[in-house]
């Protein structure tokens, strides 16, 4: 039974799978990094997978439809470092708000416009690029753009995060504000910086599930958003081994997917519980202690 | 010689709520000297010493540097003007190295990236030529105090501070690490730096100011050169009357015959590293047991094994009585709920009654403050609210008033005012008096010699050394060898 689930096209199915989980667990990185909690991850994947499909559907023109889902990404994280940072109001509280309020104003609008509380009509993805989608076996996954991204992103991170000048007052806010204020450092500037770039990257997350969807429906982002928090927090802040852990989320995901399709017998209900059960026991069990940043959570 | 300030502070006030915490400051700093800053716990010397670093702004009055008015937003504009400033809590990332601390906010980069090899550079010059020698690529979090203040120093010669504040730069230094410190600042003097220094330790001043500044109650009380230097007149000023006087030598021999706490050959492991490495410790009824050493030498790890708060790994502990007093050294985190009040503090450790009426309360705080002498804004006020002396001595009459014959006080006057000291040093001596067994810890030196029996030295988890006070009673002419063995001992360093 296994090797007709474990195939070629089964991993395929874990790389896109890790794509929106990864982007979510980076974003809440950035985010974390720089001491604000932000479990709205969710919500900026719902916010910005239904703003990519309004978009596109107006406009026939998936790059617009990219371009707006980040701009509206942004202009929420504003918001976002707003009650967070500028007025200090509980991380988790304002994390629930938009929470429930993405998902509430997705389905509202979606009423609005597409007289449907369920989905709305389909619309193109975005174009899968030249060349690199030719080439043969993995052309599917070379081809996208934001696939592409996410796995140079876990370079690109760790680059940002320990190697640049700008990594390091991040960081440095996240685990001694006083100390890096004492030292000239804006801290509130650099709060706000990995808060903005958390909403962007959470934002591309729940662009690319509305643009491989093919159309937004209620529900569509599922707990990725959470689950991309799991993942950061399996893997200690650090972009390497977020990257393990969201292939081992992604693994099961797909495995689930493969098992039900494959009519096993096991009981689908009983599969979709693995990626949380897997969760659970690998912070239990597999981990050890984790240490977010000093600061995480506090405001100043 | 140049004669015109470098600082000027002119009527400066600071208000938080209706408590002044500076008023109407106003005096000057030469250049190239060093100036102490002294008054008690709560004086205003590092509220304005924050202005001066931009942290905080007055309410009224001007800062001139060289002349020229300036007005600090944020200590970025406070660097950018060669003021560097060290605080008494050190400012350090303990996830970051050494060097990753000292560079942040002014870092070398190319485009963006960090070039901490072109800062390493630069570091190991200045390392060498101040001789403060720290492995830059060690987490702060692995490293030790001394070592934590020579990263703060680095971080102030790499911005070429010229102006350097010190908050309380000694308090966590064993006596040998504080010459070590005052070699290095009178080198930062001979370069041309002007030093802004403050403290309350007398001897201090008296070893390095050039001038001095006593502040009390946020007002400047008392100004002095070097050369009309007064200790007995400076520690007047900075207390103002002082309100308890006590006679230290009052003390019968009320020893028992068996030990009340003994401690044998205790081991105690903590994650990885060993904290405690075969501790023999014996505390009699009728005894004041000091254990001094510089902090985190195991300290903490016996109080809380003694308490029951942690478990050894092995050894033995053998108590007489059940039950025990314990001022912690923390009294904000762990000695009290400080959002509670009086009565709801001190009914925290009765075990007696199961319901608690507003009356309970009230009467068990009112109790407490009249025999202890609790100064509070209001007798239902949350103890945050009193200041930090009068918090203690909450703390000192709820444990009192329990009556247990052991007694562990653990930084009992720490960042307490002098007035209050006395205070409290009355009542650990009442309670020796009264056959009690004492253990104190403390790195206060001067606060063990007058009030200890006998004192161990502690480090490195080992009580290596012991004194008994007829070695360091003040009548004894072996006293000042006997004092310098003790700070041998606190750094690990065998006596002759």
């Amino acid at each position: 039974m296994l090797e007709s689930i474990i195939t070629y096209s089964f991993f395929m199915q874990v790389f896109r799978m890790f794509t929106p989980y990864y982007l979510g667990a980076s974003a809440a990185t950035f985010s974390e990094r720089s001491g604000v909690v932000n479990i709205a991850i969710e919500g900026f994947m719902i916010i910005s997978a239904f703003s990519y499909a309004a978009i596109t559907i107006a406009t026939q023109n998936p790059y617009l439809g990219l371009i707006g889902g980040l701009i509206i990404g942004i202009l929420f994280s504003l918001f976002f470092s707003l009650f967070t940072i500028k007025l200090k109001i509980n991380q988790i509280v304002i994390g629930v708000g938009f929470n429930l309020l993405m998902a509430g104003l997705a389905k509202f609008l979606m009423l609005l416009f597409f007289h449907s509380s369920s989905n709305t009509p389909g619309y193109p993805h975005i174009p899968r690029l030249p060349f690199l989608k030719s080439i043969p076996m993995i052309g599917d996954l070379t081809g996208d753009s934001i696939i592409i991204f996410a796995l140079l992103l876990v370079f690109i991170s760790q680059t940002v995060l320990f190697k640049t000048r700008f990594g390091l007052r991040l960081r440095s806010v996240g685990e001694n504000p006083e100390a890096a204020e004492t030292l000239g450092i804006k801290v509130r500037l650099y709060k706000s910086g990995g808060v903005i770039i958390c909403g962007l990257l959470a934002s591309l997350g729940g662009i690319w599930l509305a643009s491989n969807q093919g159309s937004f429906s209620d529900g569509m982002v599922a707990g990725r958003g959470y689950i991309a928090i799991a993942a950061m927090i399996i893997g200690k802040w650090k972009p390497m081994n977020i990257f393990f852990a969201c292939l081992m989320f992604a693994f099961f995901e797909s495995l689930e997917i493969a098992l039900q399709i494959s009519g096993s017998g096991i009981p689908s209900q009983f599969v979709q519980m693995l990626p949380y059960l897997i969760t659970i026991l690998v912070l239990i069990g597999f981990v050890g202690k984790t240490k977010p940043p000093a600061a995480d959570g506090i405001p100043y | 010689m140049n004669t015109s300030p470098i600082i000027e502070f002119k009527n400066i006030s600071k208000k938080f709520g209706d408590f002044f915490a500076n008023e109407e400051i106003t005096f000057s700093i030469l250049p190239n000297t060093v100036h102490s800053l002294i008054g008690e716990n709560g004086a205003g010397k590092t509220t304005l010493m924050k202005i001066l670093f931009g942290i905080y702004k007055q309410d009224s009055g001007h800062i001139y540097i060289n002349g020229n008015p300036v007005s600090f937003k944020n200590p970025l504009d406070a660097i950018m003007n060669n003021i560097g400033m060290v605080h008494q809590h050190f400012e350090l990332i303990d996830d970051f190295t050494a060097l990753e601390n000292i560079v942040l906010g002014d870092e070398e980069s190319d485009y963006g990236f960090l070039n901490l090899n072109k800062s390493r550079k630069v570091l190991i010059d200045i390392i060498a030529k101040y001789n403060l020698g720290i492995n830059l690529d060690e987490k702060v979090c692995n490293i030790s105090i001394s070592e934590k203040q020579k990263i703060e120093l680095l971080k102030l010669l790499y911005r070429k501070s010229e102006i350097l504040i010190f908050d309380e730069p000694t308090a966590v230094l064993s006596p040998i690490e504080v010459e070590e410190f005052f070699k290095i600042i009178r080198k930062f003097k001979e370069e041309g730096k002007t030093i802004l220094l403050i403290t309350h330790k007398l001897n201090e001043i008296k070893e390095l100011s050039d001038s001095v500044t006593v502040l009390r109650k946020g007002k400047v009380v008392y100004e002095v050169g070097s050369d009309a230097l007064d200790i007995s007149v400076l520690s007047r000023e900075i207390v103002g009357e002082l309100e308890t006087v006590i006679d230290l030598n009052i003390r019968g021999d009320v020893k028992s015959e068996e030990p009340y706490i003994e401690l044998n050959n205790i081991v105690y492991k903590h994650e990885k590293a060993s904290a405690l490495n075969g501790v023999n410790l014996s505390v009699y009824g009728g005894q004041i047991y000091s254990i001094c050493g510089v902090e985190g030498n195991g300290q903490s790890e016996i109080v809380d094994l003694i308490a029951g708060i942690t478990r050894k790994s092995s050894g033995s502990i053998q108590m007489k009585y059940d039950g025990i007093s314990l001022v912690p050294d923390d009294r904000l985190e762990k000695g009290m709920v400080k959002e509670f009040n009086t009565g709801e503090n001190v009914l925290l450790r009765n075990n007696k009654s199961k319901y608690i009426s507003s009356s309970k309360i009230y009467d068990t705080a009112k109790a407490v403050v009249d025999k202890y002498d609790v100064r509070l804004p209001a007798l239902n006020a949350p103890l945050e609210s009193l200041s930090g002396g009068n918090q203690q001595k909450v703390i000192f009459g709820r444990e009192i008033e329990l009556d247990n014959n052991i007694m562990v006080f653990v930084h009992p006057t720490r960042g307490v005012d002098i007035n209050a000291t006395a205070y409290i040093h009355k009542i650990i001596l009442e309670q020796r008096n009264k056959g009690k067994a004492v253990l104190l810890v403390t790195s206060d030196l001067d606060e063990a010699l007058k009030l200890s029996d006998k004192i161990g030295i502690i480090y490195k988890g080992l009580i290596g050394k012991e004194f008994t006070r007829n070695e360091f009673d003040e009548s004894t002419d072996k006293r000042n060898r006997v004092l310098q063995n003790i700070g041998k001992a606190m750094i690990g360093v065998n006596s002759d």
